[in-house]
C-alpha cells in the first residue's frame, strides 16, 4: 500500500493507495473517530484502483490548527482528493456517508456515485441543539481540551462533527443532485436526513448482502459495465 | 512592521497584555485598569482586532479591568486552519474563564452576536451582556454588492467553497498599499463618518508591512466558514439566554445595516431580559464613531463597577 500526501487548504491529509488497478477508482471515507485502517475490505473486489483517505484529525492526517472541524471542510478534502485521482465513486461510513453524500451532489460531474454506510458520525442533529447550549459547553470544552499535545492518532475536537447541524432540506438539495446514491440498511432509527433522502429517485437501497464496503460497491455500481471514460471528471 | 508611532486624543495603548492558549492557537489579549476590579470583556467585529478599543477601553478602565482579544485569525492572534462560529464562541468562553470571576461581556457585530452565543453557553461566567449591531444578516443575507444576485442552491455554494478550498493555499493575501494612509483611506469607505487621523491611528495596529507595501494583518481565509447555518435560527438559539442583555444599535444606514427594526426585534423577541439603547448619528460602528457616548451607554447599563 503506498500512502501520499495531499494538499487540502492549509495543511495536509493522508491518501491511501489500497489496489492499484487500471479502471473507475474508488474512494473510501470512514467514520467520526476512525481512520483508514479500519476497513476490513477486499481491495481486489473493486474493478480499478481503490483509494482511503484519513480525515483531518484523524489517521495519518494532520491536525487542524485551531481544531475547526465541520462536514463541509472534509468534504472540501475529500473533494481534493477526488480531484487528484481523477473523480471515481465513493463509498463512505457514518460522518463519511454525510460528507460522501455533499460530495456527491457537489461535484456530479467527479463522483459517479455514492454508497452510504452506516457508522460513527451518521446522525448530526436536524436542527439547532438549543438545548445543549442551555445545558452550557463545559463538557464540551473539556473533552475538546483534553490531550491536544498528542502527536498522532485522533484530535478531540473532531467530536465537533457529532454537533454538527444537518436539515432536511439541505440533505435532499444534495441527494437530489447527485449522480447516484445507494443508501445501506442504517441502524434503527435512521437518522432524519437519510429517511427524507430515501424516497428521491436518484437514491436506491441496498440489502447491504456483501461482506465489505468494497464488495458491495462493485455489486451496486457494477463498474466494470460502465465505459472506462465515463466519470473522470 | 515598525513599532506602533501613532497618537490619537483619548486614545491609550493597553497596559498589560497576555495569551490565550485556545485549542492550540495563541491569542492576544489587552487590559486596560485596575487588577482587581471587575473585568468588562470587549469582543471585536469581523476584520477588526482589539485595539479598535483604544479609545473606548480607557474610559470603561475608570470604574473596570478591561479585556479585549483578538479574535481567531485577527490582529496578533494566530491564523487557523478554519473558522467555524462555535469555535469564537468556545474562545470567548475561555477567555472569560480566564479572568478567574464573572465578567461583563461586550460585543460588536460577529463579536456580539458569538458574545451572546458565549453567554447561553456560560451563564454563571457572564454578569450583564451588550451587543452592538450584532444581531446577525437580514432574511435574504447580507448583500453590499446590491440585488439582482440570483439565489444560488446549497451544492452550488458548497462547490464555490470546493473551488475555493482546491486553491486556497496559493492564493495571495490581501491587496497590499504603498502606505499606511492608502490603507486607512481604503478603511475609510467602510467607515466614511470616522476621521483619517483616528482610521490611521487603528488601522496602523491592524496592519503589517510586507516587501510589496502595507496589508491587513487579519487572515483572509476569516471569511471562509461554511455550513448549512440559517439567519431564521439566530433568535431561537438565544432562547436559553439568563444574562440580561442590552441590544445597542446606531441610527444611520451603513455597509453591514442596519438590518430592519422588525427583523432586530423578532429575534429579540426571543430573549427573556433584554433592553434596547441607541446612540444618535452612528452607523454599525457604534463604538469606533462615538466612542464617549457609547461608553456612557454602556456604563448606564453595567453600572460603575466598584
Amino acid at each position: 500500500m503506498r500512502t501520499r500526501p495531499i494538499r487540502a487548504g492549509r495543511h495536509h491529509i493522508a491518501l491511501h493507495h489500497l489496489r492499484e488497478a487500471p479502471g473507475v477508482p474508488l474512494l473510501l471515507l470512514h467514520g467520526l473517530g476512525g481512520s483508514s485502517v479500519d476497513w476490513d475490505v477486499r481491495p481486489e473486489a473493486w474493478p480499478g484502483p481503490v483509494f482511503a483517505m484519513d480525515f483531518p484529525g484523524h489517521g495519518e492526517s494532520a491536525w487542524l490548527a485551531g481544531g475547526g472541524y465541520y462536514p463541509e471542510l472534509l468534504a472540501s478534502d475529500a473533494d481534493v482528493a477526488l480531484a487528484s485521482i481523477g473523480g471515481g465513486f465513493v463509498a463512505g461510513a457514518g460522518v463519511g456517508a454525510w460528507v460522501a453524500l455533499l460530495l456527491a451532489g457537489t461535484r456530479p460531474d467527479e463522483a459517479a456515485g455514492a454508497l452510504l454506510l452506516p457508522g460513527p458520525g451518521l446522525h448530526g442533529l436536524p436542527t439547532p441543539d438549543v438545548d445543549d447550549a442551555a445545558r452550557g459547553s463545559d463538557a464540551a470544552l473539556a473533552s475538546f481540551e483534553g490531550s491536544r499535545d498528542a502527536p498522532r492518532g485522533t484530535d478531540p475536537m473532531v467530536a465537533m462533527l457529532e454537533k454538527d447541524v444537518r436539515p432536511i432540506d439541505y440533505a435532499t438539495a444534495f441527494a437530489a443532485r447527485a449522480r447516484r446514491v445507494v443508501l445501506t440498511s442504517s441502524p434503527e432509527p435512521a437518522p432524519p436526513w437519510w429517511a427524507a433522502i430515501r424516497s428521491l429517485a436518484t437514491v436506491d437501497q441496498t440489502a447491504a448482502a456483501a461482506r465489505d464496503a468494497v464488495s458491495l460497491a462493485a455489486a451496486v455500481f457494477r463498474p466494470a459495465e460502465l465505459p472506462t471514460d465515463a466519470p473522470r471528471g | 512592521m515598525s513599532a506602533a508611532s501613532l497618537s490619537y486624543p483619548g486614545a491609550a495603548a493597553p497596559e498589560r497584555s497576555r495569551w490565550l492558549d485556545s485549542f492550540g492557537l495563541r491569542l492576544r489579549v489587552h487590559e486596560w485598569g485596575d487588577p482587581e476590579a471587575t473585568p468588562v470583556v470587549l469582543i471585536h467585529g469581523m476584520f477588526d482586532h482589539a485595539r479598535t478599543f483604544d479609545v473606548l477601553a480607557p474610559l470603561l478602565a475608570e470604574h473596570y479591568r478591561v479585556v479585549a482579544m483578538d479574535a481567531r485569525g485577527h490582529g496578533d492572534s494566530d491564523w487557523a486552519e478554519s473558522y467555524p462560529w462555535i469555535v469564537d464562541v468556545f474562545a470567548i468562553v475561555q477567555l472569560l474563564r480566564s479572568n478567574g470571576r464573572p465578567s461583563h461581556l461586550v460585543g460588536h457585530s460577529k463579536g456580539g452576536g458569538q458574545s451572546v452565543d458565549a453567554a447561553v453557553r456560560a451563564p454563571d461566567d457572564v454578569l450583564r451582556l451588550v451587543d452592538i449591531d450584532g444581531f446577525g444578516p437580514p432574511p435574504e443575507g447580507f448583500r453590499p454588492d446590491g440585488d439582482g444576485v440570483p439565489q444560488r442552491t446549497q451544492p452550488e455554494i458548497l462547490g464555490d467553497f470546493f473551488d475555493w478550498r482546491r486553491h486556497a493555499s496559493d492564493r495571495r493575501g490581501w491587496r497590499t498599499y504603498p502606505t499606511l494612509d492608502e490603507l486607512a483611506k481604503r478603511r475609510r469607505q467602510q467607515n466614511p463618518r470616522l476621521s483619517l487621523e483616528w482610521l490611521r491611528y487603528f488601522t496602523e495596529h491592524g496592519a503589517k508591512e510586507t516587501n510589496d507595501g502595507f496589508t491587513w494583518k487579519s487572515d483572509p481565509h476569516t471569511v471562509r466558514g461554511y455550513g448549512p447555518w440559517r439567519p431564521e435560527w439566530i433568535g431561537p438559539g438565544w432562547a436559553p439566554l439568563r444574562v440580561p442583555l442590552l441590544a445597542l444599535t446606531g441610527t444611520e444606514p451603513d455597509t453591514w445595516g442596519p438590518i430592519p427594526e422588525e427583523v432586530i426585534e423578532e429575534r429579540l423577541a426571543h430573549v427573556a431580559h433584554v433592553e434596547r439603547a441607541r446612540v444618535d448619528g452612528t452607523g454599525h460602528f457604534v463604538h469606533l464613531e462615538k466612542p464617549v457616548e457609547t461608553a456612557r451607554v454602556l456604563l448606564d447599563w453595567l453600572g460603575d463597577g466598584r
